[in-house]
């Protein structure tokens, strides 16, 4: 197994509720929430600096939505 | 990620899988006719122009030159020196591989053939091209496997053609 | 990075022996150069004695043109994306890669992450629909555990999803596979899914 190192994450109560609660419902631990949250922002960071958009569309009424990044 | 597993686990698995197919991902089902026509000579000449780029890399890291360095020296441009040692697809100029024999101190006709500017007339060159570049990896220092892979590589592109038989 | 390297075995179709294997958790260099440098060429080879033999194109192998070095080149540097070679022999026998960011569309896993399984590719001297004997038996299978043991490694506890290629849906069955049908963002290839307990299942399996 590649080797890993432990850090120390001060949260507040509500991002540590959000944490438990994305935890149960995506049945993965609250470090594989974190590591999954690291993978999304940089590989969407990484499209949006090559001049993409993140955008997000609504099945029913087609209606776009874009997210910024900053 | 490491997997612990013994012979016999590992036996079991390639025994049960037969002579099933496995492949995934999406593709296009459509292949064009003409495209597979020219396939091989185009894989052929990328063939040796995976070699021509890495010997451009080695020679140029031998020497300890920087791209605009090499550059410099060759009289050539700094990013045509990127695409030749990052891109397969590229053709590079006539010139441009002229320069570059001239700096390396190689023979002109070998160095366009490994560009695939020219047709070389012996197969075994482009073995020669295809065993150096299977020997070389891109990394930062040469290590001494890549030295004697460029030495015996030198040698091969000075030496003259064989004669083609009338 | 670092570069695990995992030792299996594999089938030598004509001696029955066994061929000591390694498993690499990435592709590299070396990898890129066999798939342009002695894959593509063999491919070519079969692709033009199958058009000289009049076989119909549907009956061709369906993985002729992918592109490793474009593919590779395009997610380095990038967490989510992962691969794996099985290289033996001094070749490079079968490559995948794997797509960490994608969700589980099961209906009783459906919104969990999945190790989504992007590409697998066997090396064409080891596929069997060309009608010549493959070499080595096993390659795909180990990158499929590949696959399956990396999702169990993340916390994804083995669950696993593929576009499969159409001669190969019966291989994901067997393996305990759920098909979710085709998929017409996908040019209708079969989705199939391995659930949690499914994963279990497949890597316990002696």
């Amino acid at each position: 197994m590649t080797a890993k190192r432990t850090m120390t994450l001060n949260l507040t109560d509500a991002e540590m509720r959000v944490l438990d609660e994305l935890s149960v419902r995506k049945d993965i631990t609250k470090t594989a929430v974190l590591r999954q949250a690291l993978r999304l922002y940089q590989t969407i960071d990484a499209r949006v600096e090559k001049g993409e958009k993140l955008l997000f569309e609504n099945e029913a009424t087609k209606e776009k939505a874009e997210l910024m990044l900053l | 990620m490491k997997l612990e597993r013994g012979k016999d686990w590992w036996m079991a698995r390639a025994r049960r899988e037969g002579d099933a197919v496995i492949g995934a991902g999406l593709l296009a089902f459509d292949p064009a006719l003409d495209e597979r026509a020219s396939g091989t000579q185009i894989a052929a000449i990328e063939e040796t122009r995976i070699a021509f780029g890495k010997f451009v890399n080695l020679m140029r890291r031998r020497r300890g030159f920087s791209m605009e360095q090499l550059a410099q020296a060759a009289d050539l441009d700094a990013s045509e020196l990127l695409v030749i040692e990052d891109d397969v697809h590229y053709v590079p100029e006539p010139r441009t591989v002229f320069k570059l024999a001239e700096t390396f101190e190689v023979s002109h006709r070998r160095l366009m053939q490994l560009a695939g500017l020219a047709a070389a007339n012996d197969a075994g060159f482009r073995q020669e091209a295809v065993r150096f570049a299977a020997r070389s990896e891109s990394i930062q220092k040469l290590t001494p496997e890549e030295s004697s892979a460029l030495e015996a590589f030198v040698a091969v592109l000075s030496e003259q053609e064989p004669k083609r038989v009338k | 990075m670092t570069v695990d390297v995992s030792t299996i075995y594999l089938l030598d179709v004509a001696t029955g022996e066994s061929v000591e294997a390694e498993l690499r958790d990435a592709i590299e260099q070396p990898q890129l150069d066999d798939w342009q440098t002695k894959w593509q060429p063999a491919l070519l080879a079969v692709l033009q004695e199958l058009a000289r033999k009049g076989v119909p194109m549907s009956q061709w192998p369906q993985s002729w043109h992918w592109n490793w070095a474009q593919k590779t080149a395009r997610v380095q540097g990038l967490l989510a994306f992962r691969g794996f070679s099985v290289v033996a022999q001094g070749e490079t026998q079968g490559l995948a890669q794997v797509d960490l960011t994608k969700a589980s569309r099961e209906p009783c896993q459906v919104g969990k992450p999945v190790v989504y399984l992007d590409y697998l590719e066997v090396a064409p001297w080891n596929r069997p629909e060309f009608g010549t004997a493959p070499r080595l038996r096993g390659v795909g299978s180990a990158l499929v555990t590949a696959a399956v043991a990396l999702s169990d490694e993340e916390g994804f506890k083995g669950r696993l999803g593929l576009h499969s290629l159409p001669q190969a849906d019966a291989f994901y069955r067997r393996i305990g596979m759920t098909d979710l049908g085709q998929d017409p963002a996908y040019q209708n290839l079969r989705y199939f899914e391995m659930t949690a307990e499914q994963a279990r299942a497949f890597l316990e399996q002696e």
